[in-house]
């Protein structure tokens, strides 16, 4: 397919780009921008790792096209930090054990954002119920909820 | 003792950084200039000949650079096991003939991913189909289609048998005999997968000096280059696979993959680096899952409940080729034996060929359906005696010093401590009781109990590791390790021992890890050996880089080498800590005084160093393991008898891995096990008709979400200890504790409805079937 020109805006920069209006953010982001936090585990929307915040909304960058992505903000696990400090969050994820293998966290971490961006004391339930779309293999989920939790009554 | 800094605590993990910043690198991230895309055509048959391939088409697509089939291989074959007695038995890509949905027939490079999917679809390929079979008992049978021919070795009338172990000791007849209760049960464990996030994924790159570099998603670098280089032809040496991160394996990417050896031999023909990612749609599809094994149980035991005999026979549906189905027939036998004392046993286990995907080892390898049926089987004699589960468990457990039937020494065993401190804890006699009293309400719960004993390393290729400490100018320290962090936290236990023995801090230590160029070998992320193996090759490094260190230290010092000791970044005469010098001082003073020559400690160690190599997969005899860890496992649950859900609403490890060097690390493992164990029981099943996979997405194949997540409880009974400079013997942690939980679970579901389900995993329609056969033999 021919391809378009499009503006992306991505943790705060703009980028000019051609590209294909099949090809979704997440490839686009991967392959043209280089940013390779987002993960492809299942490229269907089942699994979350895939997950980037738009205009702080987390959404399926596997789903979404590029195209759709135009004129909104869009941030990635890479924009979280701000230059050497780590967000609470991913400093939590870090000090309470919330990651093993690691390739489901960019995913956990920007949803966990969204969840106490929108309310910033919920309940266990609250949050576990947030994170269902996002899968893990290795914690059982058990350490990633604490460190949320930590970051929501105020710790690091 | 001496207080230790680093080693037994919760320090964070080394790479905790780059992964929570999105920085790790995963075999699916790496690009290389020039790279092509690989991709693969499958088999769409699950048994047939292989009559002609016509690749000309594909081979004229533009943008195509290359297609390979099983006539552009050296027709080397490859197999988990390759032993005289099981040689390999699986070609690297198809050759005449097909076994399975799946199996890799055509490989494609192409500019793009798009022209690579396009490529494959002009590929024709000629089939004569042949009859399958797919269930192991039908493969068993003598009228049943061959898919190899027997093992020459097996002399029973059966059919497609890939291997078979046979063992026993004591009079199982008069064992059987003696007793005042026999059970007879039969118990089904069902095909499960590993459900790694990140799908399988290598890049080769080929450079025209010969070399062939290799990134891929593994467990261990040594044995994919064995194999890689022994399928290509190559020298071991021209093959260097390095490492990646790696987005979770749980055993389900140890040895060589098609499409490693696709990827490489692409990049041979074309000159280019290839890179082939899986589709999580053939992940489900064709990728090897775990093994599902038959086990029938018939267990004879005293009036008190001590076990007198016990006949096991296990059948493993092995798939198309060997794969690890040899070694989940021999380990099942360990998972019987090493938990109870068991005076007389017969084992026979068959792996049986079936035209399904290949299977590879799954957390556990065996051990998790194992020990549900023992476990399950356990209770249900229990309560046929009128004994407590705790009691009769009590009274078989294994105990500290016994010598095993193989001969392998029981050093230390905290199984006993381990069942009674998880029961006090749980309060689970009185809620047992409880368990059995509801009758007539919706809502019931129940709590259960599993025990598990799991090795600690064993001796199969590479046996051993090795590792080098070298101190740099600036007081930094480089550890060059072999090992492969695959989410476990193998780099950051490994630092915590250097920080420990250099008395330096974690950050002061950089990892060099998983090359096979530049690190020594290693044991690999697959045998439960890597905090004991490779731990203590790296400690014994870290020893020595000191012993080095404080020849020049105590000439500075003016004191005796023995005398000093390294803390916190500091190296001081014992007893007078103002005689000291920095760490930093030191290493340059050694730099001066060794005129130049660096301090590069060395360290290697191997389980078992006398024993020449692993047990028999036949036989069972000889050493296995010197290093067991033991636990017992408590689930609690809650069953909606009108719907027939189970919620696991607790779940409480006791455990002895000798003494945990990270506890957080070590409890990440307990919970990721006790998840997995609650997926294995309740939910996970991989469903195939006819050899086709029916649950390609994790929409059909429901593994735990985070609203699945179980309140997970730790004990930790520890029965080792860390001294500097002497190998410890620490135990594993991240297999035993998937096994016990499936049991627990299984009892606890027991112990709420009174409904024994023998075959996993626990649908609610098996529980609603059996509270109604309940019922209605109530009337």
């Amino acid at each position: 397919m021919k391809k378009q020109l499009i503006e992306l805006k991505v943790n705060g920069e703009s980028h000019e780009l051609a590209v294909e209006p099949q090809r979704t953010l997440l490839e686009v982001l991967r392959e043209d921008l280089g940013l390779t936090g987002a993960k492809e585990a299942c490229g269907t929307g089942e699994c979350g790792a895939c997950t980037v915040l738009i205009n702080g909304k987390p959404i399926l960058s596997c789903l979404t096209l590029a195209i759709e992505a135009q004129g909104k903000e869009i941030t990635t696990i890479e924009g979280l930090a701000k230059g050497a400090e780590l967000h609470p969050l991913q400093k939590a994820f870090i000090r309470y054990g919330a990651i093993q293998c690691g390739y489901c966290t960019s995913g956990m971490i920007l949803n966990a954002k969204s969840i106490l961006d929108e309310n910033p004391k919920p309940s266990r339930e609250e949050i576990l119920k947030g994170l269902e779309g996002n899968l893990c293999r290795c914690t059982g989920y058990n350490k990633i909820l604490e460190a949320i939790m930590a970051v929501s009554i105020g710790e690091e | 003792m001496e207080e230790l800094s680093f080693v037994g605590k919760s320090v964070p993990r080394k790479d905790g950084m780059e992964k929570a910043t999105g920085r790790a690198l995963y075999t699916v991230d790496m690009v290389l200039p020039g790279m092509l895309w690989g991709k693969i055509l499958r088999s769409p048959y699950p048994h047939a000949k292989i009559l002609n391939i016509d690749t000309s088409r594909a081979q004229r697509l533009p943008g195509v650079k290359a297609v390979i089939t099983g006539k552009d291989t050296l027709g080397i074959k490859h197999g988990f096991v390759e032993t005289p007695r099981y040689p390999p038995d699986q070609y690297p890509l198809a050759m005449d003939r097909v076994r399975y949905i799946g199996e890799e027939v055509a490989a494609v490079a192409a500019i793009d991913e798009y022209i690579a999917e396009e490529a494959l679809s002009l590929i024709k390929v000629d089939y004569e189909e042949l009859p399958a079979v797919f269930d192991p008992e039908e493969a068993m049978r003598p009228d049943a289609p061959e898919i190899h021919p027997s093992h020459p070795k097996v002399r029973e009338p059966y059919k497609n048998i890939g291997g078979k172990t046979e063992t026993g000791w004591g009079d199982i007849e008069k064992g059987f005999a003696e007793s005042y209760l026999v059970r007879e049960d039969r118990f089904e464990g069902q095909l499960r997968t590993h459900c790694y996030m990140e799908p399988q994924a290598t890049l080769a790159s080929y450079d025209l000096s010969g070399r062939l570099n290799v990134w891929t998603s593994s467990q261990g670098p040594f044995i994919k280059r064995a194999k890689l280089a022994t399928t290509l032809g190559l020298p071991f040496s021209n093959v260097r696979v390095l490492k990646a991160y790696v987005g979770g394996a749980y055993g389900g990417k140890i040895d060589l993959f098609s499409h490693e050896f696709c990827a490489s031999l692409l990049s041979i023909k074309t000159g280019r680096p290839v890179k082939i990612v899986w589709t999580r749609q053939e992940v489900f599809e064709a990728s090897r899952h775990g093994q599902p094994i038959i086990v029938e149980l018939k267990t004879g035991v005293k009036k008190d409940g001590t076990l007198l005999a016990q006949q096991v026979k296990v059948i493993n549906n092995a798939g198309a080729y060997r794969g690890s189905g040899v070694v989940v027939i021999f380990l099942c036998w360990g998972f019987v034996m090493l938990s109870y004392r068991i005076p007389n046993l017969k084992y026979e286990g068959y792996s049986v060929y079936t035209n399904n995907p290949v299977r590879a080892p799954q957390r556990g390898h065996g051990a998790p359906n194992l020990r549900f049926a023992v476990d399950s089987q356990m209770d249900m004699i229990a309560e046929e005696l009128g004994i407590d589960p705790v009691e009769i468990r009590l009274k078989n457990a294994r105990q500290k010093g016994e010598i095993l039937p193989n001969g392998d020494y029981v050093r230390n065993c905290g199984l006993v401590e381990c069942i009674e401190r998880a029961a006090e804890e749980t309060q689970f006699k009185e809620k047992y009781a409880k368990g059995k009293r509801q009758e007539g309400q919706r809502i019931r719960r129940g709590i259960g109990m599993g025990v598990s004993s799991y090795f600690s390393g064993s001796l199969i290729y590479p046996n051993a590791s090795a590792a080098m400490v070298k101190l740099n100018d600036d007081g930094t320290v480089s550890l060059l390790t072999g090992a492969l962090d695959i989410g476990q936290g193998a780099e950051t236990i490994l630092s915590q021992i250097v920080a420990e023995e250099l008395g330096v801090s974690m950050e002061d230590i950089r990892v060099v890890a998983a090359d096979t160029e530049t690190t020594p070998v290693d044991i690999g992320s697959w045998i439960s050996g890597g905090a004991y193996v490779s731990g203590n090759a790296v400690k014994m490094a870290a020893s020595d880089a000191r012993r080095q260190l404080f020849e020049v230290a105590a000439k500075e010092l003016e004191a005796n080498p023995e005398d000093l000791i390294a803390k916190n970044r500091e190296i001081y005469v014992k007893g007078s800590p103002g005689r000291s010098l920095s760490f930093a001082q030191a290493v340059a003073a050694s730099i001066a005084k060794r005129r130049g020559n660096p301090i590069i400690g060395q360290g290697h160690y191997r389980t078992m160093k006398d024993v020449p190599m692993h047990p028999s997969l036949a036989t069972t005899k000889g050493r296995w393991s010197d290093n067991y860890a033991f636990d017992a496992q408590v689930a609690e649950v809650e069953v909606d008898t009108w719907t027939g859900q189970v919620k696991l609403l607790k779940a409480t490890t006791a455990h002895d891995c000798g003494f945990p060097i990270n506890p957080l690390l070590v409890e990440g493992q307990i919970d990721g096990q006790v998840s997995m164990a609650q997926g294995h029981a309740l939910w996970e099943e991989v469903l195939m008709e006819k050899g086709k996979t029916l649950t390609t997405s994790f929409l059909d194949y429901k593994i735990p979400c985070a609203k699945d997540m179980v309140e997970s409880h730790y004990i930790d009974v520890i029965t080792e200890k860390y001294e500097k400079d002497i190998p410890y013997r620490t135990k594993e942690v991240g297999e035993g504790y998937v096994s016990g939980m499936v049991a627990a679970i299984a009892n606890a579901v027991y112990n709420a409805t009174g409904v024994r389900v023998k075959t996993l995993p626990i649908y609610p329609e098996k529980i609603l079937k059996g509270l109604k056969e309940k019922k209605d033999g109530g009337k």
